[in-house]
């Protein structure tokens, strides 16, 4: 049964496979195959009895990941809210928590305006060397304006507690007023005793009575 | 074709393959890959298939180590695998293989050619067989190139023997048939 064709094909036989697969053809295979030696040494593997496995189970890890996220999420909200209480007690955390320029936007250009007024005025009477003049009232000027301090300090937190800013605000500017006026009467005070010191210099036994 | 000593040769690569060693799985696919490709091409006839089909073997047959019992050869064992794998390839491309040549083997001309009047050259006999219907195709390559008997083709297309046979012999004719075509002998 032997004829010429099947004597030829087997004669010439390595010669009909004349293809080659791509060489690439072995990364894909290979990306298939299963690595039963190289995953036992590479994963480790949390084994808590046969039906609980945390490197296998895919779906018991990601509700895992779910859960305590959850549990964060609810912690991180039950601190802030046991926190929430003490904050709002404290009038600095207020005041943190509300920016002044949100509650009254004109009284940082109010408090800047009268703060170089004060300033001012300040320096004007710095140059008095009050010890020369005579005056050690200045110590009770300085509690003057320590008490104008702290009030409008006192007025200033009020701003973020009470709804009626407009009337807490008038009252910040008086106060504000009130300090430059004490300062302007002071630096009057001292200008009027320069003066008269003056007087007293050019014409000292003169004008004796003056001085009083 | 396989002898004892070459199954020996393998079987160290096979049992380290069967522990998942990839350097072995590697060797033993650059041993075989280029073979079991001109299997898997002559049965599909058609290059990505016969690689698609390569890959699926190859997977299939590193998977399935453990069931080699080592009574063939491995690389014959592996030939089962890439046809069967061609096969089922094919089968789900066409939905007929063999009937359809049933009707194509009346128009194949009876008389046995004396070929000796043929060029004999591996390219056009090669070539030839390419240009055979699939069912023609597959047993013939089965038969002739891959070394399989009638018996074992018939159970791999899930025919009988003798129509393996029959269909072997009008293959042979309709080959000689292209084989003398005036626009294919030039």
């Amino acid at each position: 049964m032997k004829d010429r064709l099947e004597e030829f094909v087997s004669e010439n036989r390595e010669a009909f496979d004349v293809f080659e697969p791509r060489p690439e053809l072995w990364q894909e295979i290979c990306h298939e195959l299963p690595k039963a030696k190289k995953e036992t040494t590479r994963v480790i593997k949390f084994n808590f009895g046969d039906s609980f496995s945390l490197s296998g189970n895919l779906v018991f890890m990601r509700v895992a990941a779910a859960v305590v996220l959850l549990l964060g999420c609810a912690l991180t909200l039950v601190l802030m809210k046991l926190n929430a209480p003490d904050t709002n007690n404290t009038l600095a955390a207020a005041a943190e928590q509300a920016p002044l320029n949100r509650i009254a936007p004109e009284l940082v250009e109010v408090e800047a305006y009268y703060a170089s007024q004060i300033e001012a005025k300040k320096s004007q009477l710095s140059a008095y060397d009050l010890k020369v003049l005579g005056l050690d009232k200045d110590q009770e000027i300085d509690q003057e304006l320590e008490r104008l301090n702290t009030s409008y300090q006192q007025l200033k937190k009020e701003l973020y507690t009470t709804p009626n800013t407009d009337k807490v605000m008038d009252a910040m500017i008086q106060n504000l007023q009130i300090r430059i006026r004490v300062l302007s009467r002071q630096l009057e005070i001292l200008q009027k005793v320069e003066q008269l010191q003056k007087q007293q210099t050019s014409e000292p036994q003169k004008d004796e009575t003056a001085n009083v | 074709m396989e002898t004892l000593s070459y199954q020996d040769v393998n079987m160290g690569v096979v049992d380290r393959c069967r522990e998942g060693d990839n350097r072995a799985q590697y060797e033993l696919y650059k041993l075989y890959a280029k073979a079991m490709f001109n299997v898997s091409m002559r049965i599909t006839n058609d290059y990505a298939e016969a690689e698609d089909v390569l890959q699926e073997a190859f997977i299939s047959a590193f998977k399935n180590l453990h069931s080699y019992k080592a009574e063939a050869s491995f690389g014959s064992w592996l030939k089962k695998i890439v046809v069967n794998a061609a096969i089922n390839a094919i089968r789900k491309r066409r939905s007929e293989l063999v009937p359809m040549d049933e009707r194509l083997a009346g128009e194949v001309p009876d008389e046995i050619n004396n070929d000796e009047d043929t060029e004999w050259q591996v390219e056009k006999v090669r070539k030839a067989i390419q240009k055979l219907p699939d069912g023609y195709r597959i047993v013939l390559s089965l038969y002739l190139l891959e070394g399989f008997d009638h018996a074992e083709i018939g159970e791999i297309l899930g025919i009988t023997e003798s129509t393996s046979k029959s269909q072997f012999s009008r293959a042979k004719k309709k080959l000689l048939e292209i084989m003398r075509e005036p626009q294919f002998a030039a």
